[in-house]
């Protein structure tokens, strides 16, 4: 039985939130007045450092940051883990508190609802812009101003079943739209149940369906900073990912937890996915994948995430915070992250040393991120982005008209508004 | 305890036909036990205060705001927007799905709930078998059973291919649907589990309200030749209807706010939003930061609730069938009910 007290639940946080509000407001520093970042203070760091972080990173990041303090004697790094599924709340909660710690690692997409919030430091010029990939760099800027540092980051390529495809007799590379829709049809042909999955629609789907409209030229935002989702090259990108699904090549459904199995048995020939699936599939003993980047259409794209590090602007010690994330975003520590957690390191120059350059598999992923294009940081963009899942379901799952779906997004995209 | 005794024996003092005097002289009293009393009830009344009425007062302030999560740095840009959110909300096409869906859950999945457990409390209540204390714990097990872990546990019962449901429905040469992958089924699905976990609440509240039959109507009626279904319907139902009102009510608010079923079994509200609940809704909207909005919502489903409950307490109380000076009587007793 439900408890029957659930909106009185719903209502407490919200005043837990109201009562922060009143209680403590910060003075009244909107991002937009303050935006040049002030100076960096020389030499070694000092004192205490509070650092929240999340997931893997959180449990490996303190005595990661032992090498930091042995080269700086008089600073401790103090790392508090979070689970992840916590920590959005946590952070917001804390800036409605005033109760920040120095540095905070942020999710990609937080980026433009907390920088809004007028919580974070913007980044001084002691962490260069340009050592990062563009992507990944992109997603610290809101209102064109730079807030922290990307950490290390993730993209999506192309995984095939090396095996389906030679007994289909085409490349488990394709390298354009075409080639994609034909060898995947091949590999259905040749005994597969399904050529390619793609995400048919729910939550996260847009990350799927976003490379294939970065690929067809869309833009998410224009110059004056307009949201532009029903563009002809969105609509072609709709109707290129639609047309998996109407052929029949791409299952509407994939129940969970089947997704590598199916792969490994031949099931269906290729997917899309992330870094973290060469892990899953070497666990299930399964070798035989081919990877390659997103394949061509008007461009290549690919979707890039990740996690950004943020100091806050009330922090204690920020100099001592600025300094250890300009430590972490040095190409050495940065390879030596990777060995430490498999994050793949946000700077190019990380990628040119040890396994890093030598794995042919990581290389794919170095290779896609030269590419790979970050959704806007926009306080919204969540909110915009359920909206963009919504409707793709629409598309893929009744067969709605591309253009109608575009239309669709675009009423609602500016309906929510980039919240800026 | 002293205190207590002691505050116990002035108490005529409060009993018409004494004088003003008397009354005075026991204020002290009056007063030592009166704050004995808050000093008991005081840790309950600060936790309500801060915990229950708190909350839903700053809730109702809120759903007259444009508050967003980017305000909590910045609480003098929150505006008041007077109705503004409560149109913006009724105005939202998938408000009122997710209304629509929830309607469809508490319309159907309330009376089959209540008629299946009022069944097997009859079957258990006649203790036919020696096993029926096993029954009543298994009937029970679902609602102590994590809701998550029962979900997880559902999804694979409900594939479409070789879950256990459809493999059962094929013996019988049935093609199954494809529940949680098929909007039209998306929402059966969800009931029948529904259905399967609160079960157990009612049958223990419906079982003890069997034991208040007493046997002898039934033994009186069996000797005038009323059958089991008569004895049913004009015995065991009308003495039993306090029982099934608070049994209905109870299950109807708790309906109302369906929410981890979805949460969990179909990542929040797929396919095609056929299972996105208001209480989903509200959750999805305090993610995105929108607090007007969201609070709006709490309160249109605090205002459903209240309609639903308000109804079941019409259609479900007694109702007298003889003339209406009697009937009068009755509405009046409703009304002290309430």
């Amino acid at each position: 039985m439900r408890k029957p007290l659930r909106v009185t639940v719903a209502t407490l946080a919200a005043a837990t939130t109201l009562i922060a509000l009143t209680s403590c407001g910060r003075s009244d520093d909107a991002p937009a007045e303050d935006m040049s970042a002030a100076p960096v203070a020389e030499g070694e760091a000092t004192g205490t450092i509070t650092v929240w972080a999340m997931g893997t990173e959180g449990e490996k990041l303190g005595e990661f940051a032992d090498a930091f303090s042995a080269e700086n004697p008089d600073a401790t790094v103090e790392v508090t883990a979070i689970p992840w599924d916590a920590a959005h709340d946590k952070i917001a909660t804390a800036i409605a508190a005033d109760q920040t710690p120095d540095v905070s690692m942020v999710g990609t997409t937080w980026m433009g609802e907390f920088a809004s919030t007028g919580a974070l430091d913007p980044t001084p010029d002691t962490i260069d812009g340009t050592s990062f990939f563009p992507g990944a760099w992109g997603t610290t800027i809101v209102n064109d101003v730079a807030y922290g540092m990307p950490w290390y980051v993730e993209t999506r390529v192309l995984y095939t079943n090396t095996a389906a495809a030679e007994a289909a007799g085409v490349s488990p590379s394709p390298a354009t739209w075409d080639d994609l829709k034909t060898s995947t049809a091949a590999i259905q042909a040749a005994g597969a149940d399904y050529g390619i999955t793609l995400q048919a629609g729910q939550q996260g789907a847009w990350q799927t369906f976003m490379p294939f409209a970065w690929q067809a030229g869309a833009q998410i935002l224009d110059d004056e900073g307009n949201i532009t989702l029903d563009t002809p090259e969105v609509v072609d990108a709709l109707t290129y990912y639609q047309s998996f699904f109407t052929d029949g090549v791409a299952p509407v459904d994939v129940p969970v937890g089947t997704l590598e199995s199916s792969l490994i048995a031949g099931e269906f020939g290729a997917m899309v996915s992330g870094p973290w699936h060469i892990g899953i599939l070497e666990e299930a003993g399964y070798a035989d994948f081919t990877l390659s980047p997103l394949p061509a259409g008007e461009q290549l794209a690919s979707f890039i995430g990740g996690s950004n590090l943020a100091v806050f602007k009330n922090a204690e010690n920020r100099d001592g915070a600025w300094k250890f994330i300009e430590w972490l975003s040095q190409p050495d520590t940065q390879a030596a992250w990777y060995e430490a957690t498999s994050d793949l390191p946000s700077v190019p120059e990380a990628w040119e040393t040890g396994t890093l350059a030598t794995d042919p598999q990581l290389a794919i992923f170095g290779t896609q991120l030269e590419t790979a294009v970050a959704p806007p940081s926009i306080p919204n963009w969540e909110q915009i982005a359920t909206v963009i899942d919504t409707e793709l379901e629409k598309v893929t799952r009744s067969g709605l008209d591309p253009q109608e779906a575009a239309t669709a997004i675009q009423q609602q995209a500016e309906a929510i508004g980039t919240g800026l | 305890m002293a205190t207590s005794t002691a505050a116990r024996v002035p108490a005529p003092a409060d009993s018409p036909g004494r004088g003003a005097a008397p009354v005075r002289r026991s204020t002290p009293l009056r007063r030592r036990r009166s704050i004995a009393a808050w000093g008991f009830a005081a840790p309950f009344v600060l936790l309500f205060l801060v915990f229950t009425a708190w909350p839903v007062i700053s809730s109702l302030l809120m759903s007259v705001t444009d508050i967003k999560s980017r305000d909590l740095q910045n609480p003098f840009n929150v505006n008041f927007v007077g109705l503004d959110n409560f149109a913006t909300v009724l105005a939202d096409p998938l408000f009122w799905q997710a209304a629509r869906n929830t309607g469809y859950f508490v319309v159907v999945g309330v009376p089959v709930v209540m008629f299946v457990s009022l069944m097997v409390a009859l079957a258990l209540n006649t203790g036919i078998t020696r096993l029926s204390g096993f029954f009543r714990v298994g009937y029970f097990m679902p609602v102590v059973t994590s809701i998550v872990a029962v979900a997880v546990v559902w999804r694979f019962l409900l594939k479409d291919d070789n879950g256990i449901i459809n493999v059962v429905l094929g013996w019988f040469g049935i093609d199954g649907p494809n529940w949680l992958g098929d909007p039209n089924w998306s929402m059966p699905a969800m009931i029948l589990m529904a259905v399967w976990r609160s079960m157990g609440t009612l049958i223990v509240i419906f079982l003890a309200g069997l034991q208040g039959v007493p046997a002898s109507l039934h033994e009186a009626a069996a000797l005038d030749g009323a059958n089991a279904v008569q004895r049913l319907r004009l015995i065991t139902v009308p003495i039993m209807r306090p029982t099934l009102l608070f049994g209905a009510v109870l299950t109807g608010i708790g309906y109302l706010q369906l929410f981890e079923e979805p949460l969990v079994m179909t990542n929040g509200g797929g396919p095609l939003n056929s299972t996105l609940s208001v209480s989903l809704y509200i959750y999805r909207q305090f993610g995105f930061g929108n607090y007007g909005i969201a609070s709006a919502m709490s309160y249109l489903l605090f205002l459903a609730i209240v309609l639903l409950t308000l109804l079941q307490f019409r259609l479900l109380t007694e109702r007298d069938p003889r003339p209406r000076r009697k009937a009068r009587q009755t509405t009046e007793r409703e009304g002290s009910a309430r």
